[in-house]
């Protein structure tokens, strides 16, 4: 069953399109990976279905609803989640109260289901219990990221967007937070992932979808990518792929 | 000796007001990142309301005191409609300048209906208050101190113990992030403006029976509390409560000691010579830039 359905979607911040009617959708359980080169708009498509672009059009359904013209908190509240670029973690709270306010669109959580939750969070994460009274400005950047996916977490997504959750870490961390997003699938959870880092993107994931300037460009398995030798080049990091 | 308290107790009074004020102050530069200057005449009708509730339809003190800062709370969700809602996107400065406008219509206003007569306001204890060592308590300073230490309190418990006072935290730190976890954004904004402005409502009203009720206290009370906001550090909370206590025991010691003419000045080289050696304020910012 198809939980995210875009149709010809267009998006625009000021006068250009950012998108230009592009067409993807993502099957309940799934892994799908957006690849493409920077300003391809990636960010921008995550974006516009967490209702952050303010010029929106064309089709855009999870589930049954249209996301088109919600508010970004009515969206939250249907259960997507969305861990942005730069991690954005609250920088003046702590760990813990940043993976709290991850549950802040679940009206009527009991205060101790809430905190078995959060325990739960730091069990996936285990790297973050010494930590969990540290100001969120005093963490690294892959203590961020873990963060930022725990709280995401907190949502009870039933679609996690996950923008560029490699960028700017250390090889060993990208590999400890893909192993976790694989974790969260297997854990019921459908995932859409933007990734510049084309490798790891599609050691994970189920389709992948190859965007280049607003436009869809190809799409595939990650063996239907990794064999098309044009994308690989241009894209997906050159014959070093494996 | 007996001197040197009494000037201590006086400015601390003084200087709770001006902290009060500052408070407000900075919480819409959390909030918003707006500077309000009408945030002194949040104070200024304040102390109107509660003469109107006295002297006009003759409440009684507590009851008046209550309805004043309602209504004034109201009022600050209606300001940020007028003011802040519809230029939120186009940056501070207009907001700014909005501000500015709804200062010198809310003053003129006033004037309008109330004309340039100071009002008088009666103090919130009949008692004028009773010595210690050699220090006169005067019962309203009292209630200044008293007031202003409970709301700091209140204030630090709902911010730093309640899951409320965190959203609106983390509403101030990164408004898009917050609304990606659904909090209610405009809602916390809105909740923020109606406490800025009971904020300075309580100030009006427990500065009112001290100095005359007049159409141009908001601007003194406003300009010493912006001021106090700098040397505490611009945005601090602390620093806001720190730096309007110290600007009243300054400027009280300074007219005191030095000149009464020059009382207001104090202040201003006081904020001048912050400038020139501590620019970040006492309490410097206690978040970086966000990268």
């Amino acid at each position: 069953m198809k939980l995210l359905d875009i149709e010809n979607l267009t998006a625009r911040y000021n006068a250009s399109d950012v998108l230009k009617g592009i067409s993807f959708s993502v099957e309940e359980g799934e892994i799908v990976a957006l690849l493409g080169a920077n300003g391809a708009g990636k960010s921008t498509t995550l974006r516009a279905i967490s209702g952050l672009v303010p010029h929106v059009s064309g089709g855009l359904r999870l589930g049954d609803t249209s996301l088109l013209g919600l508010h970004t908190e009515a969206i939250v509240r249907l259960g997507v989640s969305h861990v942005p670029e730069g991690r954005r973690v609250f920088p003046g709270l702590t760990v813990e109260e940043n993976i709290i306010l991850g549950a802040s669109n679940r009206k009527g959580l009991q205060k101790a289901v809430l905190m078995r939750e959060v325990d739960e969070k730091f069990e996936l994460f285990p790297d973050l219990v010494r930590l969990r009274h540290t100001l969120g400005w005093k963490l690294s950047g892959g203590q961020l990221q873990m963060v930022a996916v725990a709280r995401g977490l907190m949502a009870k997504p039933r679609l996690l967007l996950l923008d560029e959750p490699s960028l700017g870490l250390a090889p060993i961390v990208v590999q400890q937070v893909f192993d976790i997003v694989t974790e969260i699938r297997r854990q019921g959870t459908t995932v859409l992932l933007v990734e510049q880092n084309a490798n790891i993107a599609l050691s994970i994931a189920d389709r992948g979808y190859v965007l280049e300037t607003g436009k869809l460009l190809v799409q595939g398995t990650p063996a239907e990518l990794w064999g098309n030798s044009q994308i690989r080049e241009a894209y997906l990091g050159g014959a070093s792929a494996a | 000796m007996a001197m040197f308290l009494q000037l201590l107790f006086t400015g601390m009074g003084i200087g709770a007001v001006y902290a009060l004020v500052s408070l407000g102050f900075v919480l819409l530069i959390c909030a918003a990142n707006i500077v309000n200057f009408a945030q002194g005449d949040f104070a200024m009708l304040g102390a109107y309301l509660l003469v109107l509730g006295l002297n006009v339809f003759s409440l009684p003190y507590p009851v008046a005191i209550v309805l004043t800062i309602l209504l004034m709370a109201i009022f600050g969700v209606l300001f940020a409609g007028a003011t802040y809602w519809p230029l939120r996107f186009r940056g501070a400065l207009p907001v700014i300048i909005s501000t500015i406008g709804a200062q010198i219509f809310l003053e003129n206003i006033v004037l309008y209906l109330y004309g340039p007569v100071p009002q008088v306001l009666p103090g919130v204890f009949n008692s004028p208050g009773f010595t210690v060592g050699g220090v006169f308590m005067d019962s309203q300073y009292l209630t200044i101190l008293a007031t202003a230490s409970l709301l700091v309190l209140l204030q630090y418990l709902v911010f730093e113990k309640t899951l409320l006072g965190k959203k609106i935290q983390a509403t101030n730190q990164d408004k898009e992030m917050a609304s990606l976890l659904g909090i209610p954004v405009v809602f916390m904004i809105l909740l923020t403006f109606a406490y800025s402005a009971a904020l300075g409502a309580v100030a009006g009203v427990l500065v009112g029976p001290i100095l005359f009720v007049s159409v141009g206290m908001g601007g003194s009370i406003a300009l010493k509390a912006f001021a106090a906001n700098i040397i505490g550090g611009y945005g601090s909370i602390p620093g806001a409560i720190v730096g309007g206590l110290l600007l009243g025991v300054a400027e009280t010691f300074g007219a005191a000691y030095i000149s009464v003419p020059y009382k207001d000045a104090f202040a201003f080289l006081i904020v001048l010579a912050f400038l020139a050696v501590r620019p970040q304020g006492l309490f410097g910012e206690k978040v970086a830039e966000k990268a």
